[in-house]
């Protein structure tokens, strides 16, 4: 009995914590979501209505009837896509380059973590002015390639996709890298060894022994960069222009200009339950592969 | 996607490029800078002049170490923590590259190829089993990296989890495994595809006293079953003693002495082997003559052979050769400081003239009691023929 209270009273702080950051703001999110919609933003108290959701896949026509309407559903799939892109990208990027760090001198790999973390030391707002700089029609990759002679014409690159997709690998690189590192710097290095004097070659040392052990950080990194992406609104928002809206932006234009905030809560929900789906699929997968066979 | 390597193996990593040689064990290749060292054919490991210095030369782990280990014989690296033994086995693995000196395994000689390459397989001391991998897949491991045939696999996965007795184990994973059962796996995987020379790097030295002494005979047992060269580590003397046909004994980076174990035990070659190997009383003592000494009390010894050369010397004698006798018989006089029963055996402590100790064992036989008590009076007879005269 002493040890229960002991156990709830060590957990409270926690508890609270999560509590009033988490459950308290989400409610509210599910709350808001079913309420009718103001006049001018806000909504109604005790005007429930499922609206927000049924805009979400359906708009009524001029006979008011419903017809589906997949404009929504397009900038989610967009969103997906780039944020499963931007996923590769990173471990495409990130995996080498934590392999490279996790097999310096101790010494030198302190200083390498610490390179890596640099970006964060300054505001995310600047870093994407930073990069429009480097994007637009005449900026710095422009200018160079014309000086090179490489291309007569401005590239371009600037307020599409790309230039998303750049500027949200370069923002979440870190997020993959560091994961990756420290499940490849825990790994013991006799194993390597014991690969080698079986008669692995490097590149099946690699595949057999090191991409198996480093398996919790790959996922880690996925997880890390994959669910932030999926609900980016500053990079999409300065880089991306208008013509390819991703979902931060949609939340965040409907509790701003269109003032729907339950439209709003509801995109936020459908997006919640789509991440909280996917890695309930993964960890299902997870602990199944985990089981002694 | 360019991959790094530990630094361990970066020499190596270069060699990897090289056109590929067949890895089959036994067939020396074919360019004349792998020529093979002639009839050498019952060598398996042929190390000479072996040089290798850490932390830019700050420390001398191998200090010219050259020992050539005979095919299918139980051979074992001994010597203290630290003494450069481990390091041995990496070169001959692959894992370090020499400053100095080569490495050949049945004539081939090795040097600059990548451990992949090496016709020899690695029991780490910490097993180093791959967690990640079930038992058979543990053990198969080197079997597919030869791209082996999945039939042929499967056969060899039985024949060694019969071999180390694991049969039923097969799906496990190690770390559902008992650290005497990891120890087989990594035997297992090791000799799954029959190298030609099998390196053991203090196996057992993780395992409790009981595992161990099973482990050692069990050892024992593999070893004339497979019939491969073992060389095998350790700083455990008796472990050593037991286990081995030849035992070469190391101290900072050095071999002091190969041999038997019963050469090493009976005839050690330098002071330390006297000491390391077993318990031994060491006399410091002057030459009178070819075979006489004089100790510092001034008391004269007669030894059966001339041993070292030199003037100043130490006289070494066990202390199951020496025995007590009655006070004026021949040999040393001394009085019995303290008496310890050790079951089988009773050990007597005598301090002898000039401050020193000498220790003395006898076997408990049935109805034996001390002849002798605390205090008095005795005799050490210390035999010419038990008496080693090593170098200072
Ligand atoms: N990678 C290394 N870097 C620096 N010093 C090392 C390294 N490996 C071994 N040494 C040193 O070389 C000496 C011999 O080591 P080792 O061969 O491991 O001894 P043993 O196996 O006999 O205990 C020791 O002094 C050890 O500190
Ligand atoms: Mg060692």
């Amino acid at each position: 009995m002493r040890a229960e209270a002991r156990r709830i009273g060590l957990l409270a702080p926690a508890m609270l914590t999560i509590g009033v950051l988490l459950v308290v703001p989400l409610g509210l999110m599910a709350i808001i979501s079913t309420l009718a919609r103001g006049p001018s933003g806000g909504i109604i108290w005790g005007q429930h209505s499922l609206d927000a959701y049924v805009q979400f896949l359906f708009e009524r026509d001029l006979m008011d009837r419903l017809a589906l309407n997949t404009d929504y559903l397009r900038i989610f799939a967009r969103s997906i896509g780039l944020a499963a892109t931007t996923t590769a990208l990173t471990l495409l990027i990130g995996f080498p380059t934590a392999l490279w760090m996790a097999f310096q001198p101790p010494s030198r790999r302190t200083l390498l973590v610490f390179i890596v973390t640099v970006p964060f030391w300054t505001n995310l707002l600047v870093r994407n002015y930073a990069w429009i700089l480097l994007l637009r029609d005449g900026g710095v990759i422009d200018w160079t390639l014309l000086k090179l002679g490489l291309t007569s014409r401005p590239i371009g690159i600037m307020y599409t996709p790309l230039a998303t997709a750049i500027g949200l690998v370069y923002s979440f690189l870190p997020y993959m890298i560091l994961p990756i590192y420290v499940s490849l710097e825990k790994i013991d290095r006799r194993l390597i060894e014991a690969a080698y004097d079986l008669g692995a070659d490097r590149r099946r040392a690699l595949f057999r022994v090191i991409l198996p052990l480093a398996m919790p950080g790959l996922v880690g990194g996925a997880i890390l960069v994959f669910v932030p992406g999926l609900g980016a609104f500053i990079t999409p928002e300065l880089l991306g222009g208008a013509k390819s809206m991703m979902v931060g932006s949609l939340i965040q234009q409907q509790f701003g200009q269109a003032r729907n905030w339950p439209f709003g809560a509801a995109l936020a929900f459908v997006l919640l339950a789509l991440v909280l789906l996917a890695l309930m699929a993964h960890a299902l997968r997870y602990r199944r592969g985990a089981k002694p066979a | 996607m360019s991959v790094e390597l530990p630094r361990t193996m970066r020499a190596s990593a270069a060699e990897a490029r090289r056109p590929a040689e067949p890895p089959t064990p036994g067939r020396a290749g074919g360019e004349a800078a792998r020529a093979s060292r002639g009839a050498a054919a019952e060598v398996a490991v042929d190390c000479r002049g072996l040089v290798k210095s850490f932390a830019g030369g700050a420390v001398r782990a191998l200090d010219g170490v050259s020992v050539a280990i005979k095919a299918n014989e139980f051979f074992t690296l001994l010597g203290p923590s630290g003494c450069g033994k481990t390091t041995l086995l990496r070169l001959i693995a692959g894992f370090e590259t020499q400053d100095a000196g080569s490495v050949a395994v049945y004539g081939q000689l090795l040097d600059g190829l990548p451990p992949f390459r090496r016709p020899v397989n690695t029991v780490f001391q910490s097993y180093a089993v791959f967690p990640h991998l079930t038992v058979e897949e543990n053990i198969a491991f080197g079997l597919e990296m030869q791209r082996r045939s999945r039939r042929e696999i499967d056969a060899r996965v039985a024949e060694m989890l019969a071999l180390v007795k694991l049969e039923g184990m097969e799906k496990r994973k190690p770390a559902q495994l008992s650290g005497g059962q990891q120890q087989r796996v990594a035997l297992a995987r090791a000799l799954a595809t029959a190298p030609r020379v099998l390196l053991l790097d203090e196996p057992l030295s993780a395992l409790d006293l009981k595992l161990r002494t099973d482990m050692q005979l069990e050892l024992k047992r593999l070893q004339a079953e497979v019939g491969i060269t073992f060389v095998f580590v350790t700083h455990d003397q008796h472990e050593a003693l037991t286990m081995s046909d030849r035992i070469a004994v190391m101290n900072r980076g050095k071999i002091l002495q190969i041999g038997t174990p019963e050469e090493i035990y009976e005839r050690p070659a330098a002071r330390f082997v006297a000491d390391f190997i077993g318990e031994t009383n060491l006399l410091p003592a002057t030459r009178i003559g070819e075979r006489r000494f004089r100790l510092a009390s001034g008391e004269e010894l007669e030894t059966a052979e001339p041993g070292a050369a030199g003037e100043a010397l130490t006289l070494a004698i066990r202390p199951e050769r020496a025995s007590l006798a009655p006070p004026g018989d021949p040999g040393l006089a001394g009085i019995v400081e303290q008496i310890v029963y050790e079951g089988t055996d009773t050990t007597y402590h005598v301090l002898i003239a000039g401050g020193l100790r000498l220790r003395l064992r006898e076997q408990n036989r049935e109805g034996s009691r001390p002849r002798v008590g605390t205090g008095e009076r005795v005799a050490v007879a210390l035999p010419a023929a038990a008496i080693r005269v090593l170098a200072e």
